[in-house]
């Protein structure tokens, strides 16, 4: 952002200046306040004093509660508040023993493993999924599924609403409980944030320390590296690059193992975009899409910029979220964009069991 | 708020007048008159605004905030603000710690941001030209990509511009090699206070005239606003190698210091912590708990060449009587370093403080510690003052004393914490200068420092402000700041 307004030191000054009674939040500061992706690469100001995206929730906590957030946050609260989701859609009840999980008698499925699955893979994205599931059945998982549908509490919490991301984050809790799983593994690094970080820093909900939490490109980097699951080679000679999603930049060493997958099958040159890794910025699947969508879409497009000056052809993303982003700005950009775990599947050699 | 520059000045339609020609030159997305912009524009990062503001006092915002996207904008804006006699204040990153780009006068901010491209990388010169608003981080990963460095390694590059690198001269982690800021500049692209658009000679080295290019160097925004520099770059090394050493004894660290650097060994870094910070801050953020003085040395470059300067510093270092605290420490420093500048390790309000920097050459350079720390230990006694310092960026004639003094309880009344810091700083400077020191090595002069510019300068001072007028003979660049005036 160009706008010093619009920069950590901006949105700290701002939040401390209205603790000083210097400013007030109305109309043009609430803007402001609304206008911070909370993706993960605003960390710290010294003016707060406290890490500046728990400053700015909790900002949005006390202006939400006076009533002078914008009218789309209240919005998304009780599309949240009814329906678990931000989509206005009724979600699926949790399996009850029917196929959707490896135990087959009555009561909620239950198993080792589970994947959480969430709103916007399970709306949005319902390929990657299936995608998800395929790959874990390669390597001889049949994950329970959990939180079909349901947001894993982000959108609330950073909307400034903590008590919906408490009551959506305890459903979780509740529902993997009940699965009796002792490895959650997640489709995104926005996923792993929201519990990993999120749940403890800003809801002070602390995760059941039983229940070991992977991203599932680490989990399956993990399981390429010990020869549990191998890909075919794609017919695709042209140059890719891997997109690191939202909030990647919050999950510490996670980086290496989506890459490692793509060129497991992709042998053709891997291209890197200047804002990766560490560095990486958000797409457009923050809260901003609900609050701000002009700067969600400029988040979105300033990504396939980056893709396409990188020299790449055809991008992949893991996080379904980021990737329903990716795919809606790409159109007339010539840059074809896949989930990362849809072409995993597609090349996937099954796991050969011997007797 | 207070009434600012134009309150006073420009009555009834002027305002709307000035803003409309603003907003023909920049276009009005790229102009803001929010009271929310104006309030964030008030304030860089010294402690002076940012406890005004703590303790609930507003300070002087400025009218317009305009974000020109090239060079010939911001001439344009520059005869706006001739016509009707505005103050024109630069702003790059904010991050600026002495109040130089504090709208003191209300007026015009320009935000230098949008000047963020860069415009060319020459692998055979080693050189990168770019505009001046570009972040500095982002330009170095930008470089980084091809195996590049701007080795300009300042705590606030996350946010600081390569235009802020410039302006007050500013020093880096590996100076000590690799030179400040200014030693890397080869030209840059200034718009003058009338308007004019200049080119500096395309290199510094030469014998051509007078060398006016380093006038804007320093200049903190009062002669003109840099829009484009061209600097050296170098290649990434092949290694860093860092170590640790501890002296239990002050002196013979600086006499190590000042042996590494008289025989050119050519360290990147010479960091040496005073007994008081290696107890203090080498404890909190590097979790080493030490007695004397740490010193972290380092050698980059080539593998062979590195490794043996390191071995004959090291040789230094023992005959000297140090203890070898190993490559580990060094690392973790070096891995941490910036973690000094950083919440929740540094220094904060609502404790005063003041970073009250010097430089000087290596006969004088002890003697100016203690006399610095004895002054203000004991002027400031009443109010539990500490006095810590380090010594950093080192030269082959001296190096520079960053020294900070702490006062955990200051008064509570803003005015009375304003009037001890300006009488601490004045302990602090007075006693630089009269130690053979400098008001300042490296966070420029800005507001904070003005004052103590004839100190500084004594007969030279009147040829500067003379050159300040025939530059700007309105006045209008950044009024306040470097001692000028208005």
């Amino acid at each position: 952002m160009h706008e010093e307004a619009l920069t950590p030191h901006g949105w700290a000054l701002a939040i401390a200046s209205v603790r000083r009674g210097l400013l007030s939040w109305n109309e043009e500061t609430v803007d402001r306040l609304y206008s911070a992706p909370d993706g993960g690469n605003s960390r710290a100001h010294c003016v707060t004093n406290q890490p500046l995206p728990e400053a700015i929730a909790a900002t949005r906590a006390e202006v939400a509660a006076q009533h002078l957030a914008p009218g789309a946050a209240y919005e998304v609260n009780n599309s949240l508040r009814k329906w678990g989701n931000p989509y206005q859609a009724t979600p699926p009840a949790p399996a009850n023993g029917q196929g959707e999980g490896p135990s087959s008698g009555k009561g909620p499925p239950t198993g080792e493993v589970a994947l959480f699955v969430g709103d916007e893979a399970h709306y949005l994205e319902p390929e990657s999924v299936q995608a998800a599931l395929r790959l874990l059945r390669a390597v001889g998982i049949e994950p329970v599924l959990i939180g079909a549908g349901r947001n894993n509490g982000y959108i609330a919490s950073s909307l400034g609403f903590p008590e919906t991301a408490r009551a959506l984050a305890q459903a979780t809790l509740d529902e993997l409980a009940a699965s009796n799983a002792r490895q959650l593994l997640v489709l995104s690094p926005g996923d792993y944030f929201t519990f990993d970080q999120l749940y403890v820093e800003r809801l002070d909900i602390t995760w059941p320390r039983e229940v070991a939490l992977k991203e599932l490109t680490t989990f399956l980097a993990e399981k390429l590296g010990e020869g549990a699951i191998s890909f075919e080679r794609a017919q695709f000679d042209r140059a890719y690059a891997y997109v690191d999603p939202t909030h990647a930049v919050r999950v510490q060493a996670r980086h290496d193992a989506p890459r490692a997958l793509a060129s497991a099958v992709l042998s053709s040159t891997a291209r890197e975009l200047f804002w990766r890794r560490e560095r990486s910025h958000p797409v457009g699947n923050t809260a901003l899409q609900f609050t701000k969508p002009l700067i969600a879409a400029r988040l979105t497009n300033a990504r396939l910029q980056d893709a396409r000056e990188s020299g790449a052809e055809l991008i992949l993303t893991d996080d379904p979220g980021t990737l329903h982003h990716l795919k809606r700005h790409a159109s007339g950009m010539d840059i074809q964009v896949q989930g990362l775990y849809e072409l995993l599947a597609d090349h996937a050699v099954p796991l050969i069991v011997v007797a | 708020m207070p009434p600012s520059y134009l309150d006073s000045h420009l009555q009834g339609i002027q305002p709307q007048m000035v803003r409309s020609e603003l907003e023909d030159i920049v276009g009005a997305d790229h102009i803001s008159v929010k009271e929310s912009d104006k309030l964030i524009y008030s304030t860089d990062w010294s402690w002076m605004p940012q406890m005004w503001l703590d303790r609930g006092q507003p300070l002087t915002t400025p009218d317009y905030i305009v974000h020109p996207g090239t060079a010939e904008e911001i001439a344009a804006v520059m005869e706006v603000a001739n016509i009707y006699r505005i103050p024109v204040i630069p702003w790059g990153g904010g991050s600026g710690s002495q109040g130089g780009a504090l709208p003191t006068f209300g007026g015009i901010i320009v935000d230098t941001k949008r000047l963020n491209k860069i415009i060319d990388i020459d692998e055979r010169s080693l050189t990168v030209t770019a505009q001046a608003g570009i972040i500095g981080t982002q330009l170095e990963w930008a470089l980084n990509d091809r195996g590049l460095t701007l080795p300009h390694y300042p705590a606030s590059a996350n946010c600081a511009t390569l235009g802020g690198y410039l302006a007050p001269r500013g020093s880096g982690t590996i100076s000590t090699k690799y030179g400040k800021a200014e030693d890397l500049m080869m030209s840059m692209q200034v718009v003058l206070p009338t308007g004019a658009i200049i080119r500096t000679p395309p290199v510094p080295n030469h014998a051509s005239g007078p060398d006016y290019a380093r006038l804007f160097l320093g200049s903190e925004g009062t002669f003109g606003i840099i829009t484009e520099a061209t600097m050296m770059i170098d290649y990434l090394p092949q290694v860093r190698l860092l170590r640790a050493v501890l002296f239990d004894d002050l002196s013979r660290a600086i006499e190590a210091g000042r042996r590494m650097m008289t025989r050119r060994l050519d360290p990147m870094v010479i960091r040496l912590y005073d007994p008081g910070s290696t107890a203090s801050l080498v404890k909190q953020v590097l979790g080493y708990e030490l007695e004397g003085a740490y010193m972290v040395i380092g050698f980059d470059g080539d593998a062979d060449l590195a490794a043996l300067q390191e071995e004959k510093a090291m040789a230094i270092c023992e005959e000297l009587g140090a203890q070898d605290l190993g490559r580990e420490p060094g690392e973790k420093w070096w891995n941490h370093r910036y973690d000094f500048y950083y919440p929740p390790q540094t220094l904060m309000l609502p404790w005063m403080y003041g970073t009250v920097e010097t430089v000087t050459t290596f006969d004088k350079l002890e003697q100016l510690y203690w006399a610095k720390k004895a002054a203000i230990e004991e002027s400031y006694a009443d109010w539990n003052i500490r006095y810590i310092g380090h010594f950093s960026h080192w030269f082959h004639w001296g190096a520079s004393l960053y020294d900070r003094f702490i006062i955990e309880e200051p008064p509570q009344d803003p005015r009375g914490a304003l009037s001890l810091h300006n009488r601490v700083w004045t302990t602090a400077v007075t006693t630089s200068v009269e130690n053979g020191g400098m008001i300042n090595e490296h966070h420029g002069v800005g507001l904070k420092l003005g004052r103590y510019m004839r100190l500084q300068y004594g007969p030279a001072w009147p040829l500067l402000k003379n050159i300040k007028e025939a530059i700007d003979p309105n006045g209008i660049m950044n009024p306040g700041k470097v001692g000028f005036g208005v």
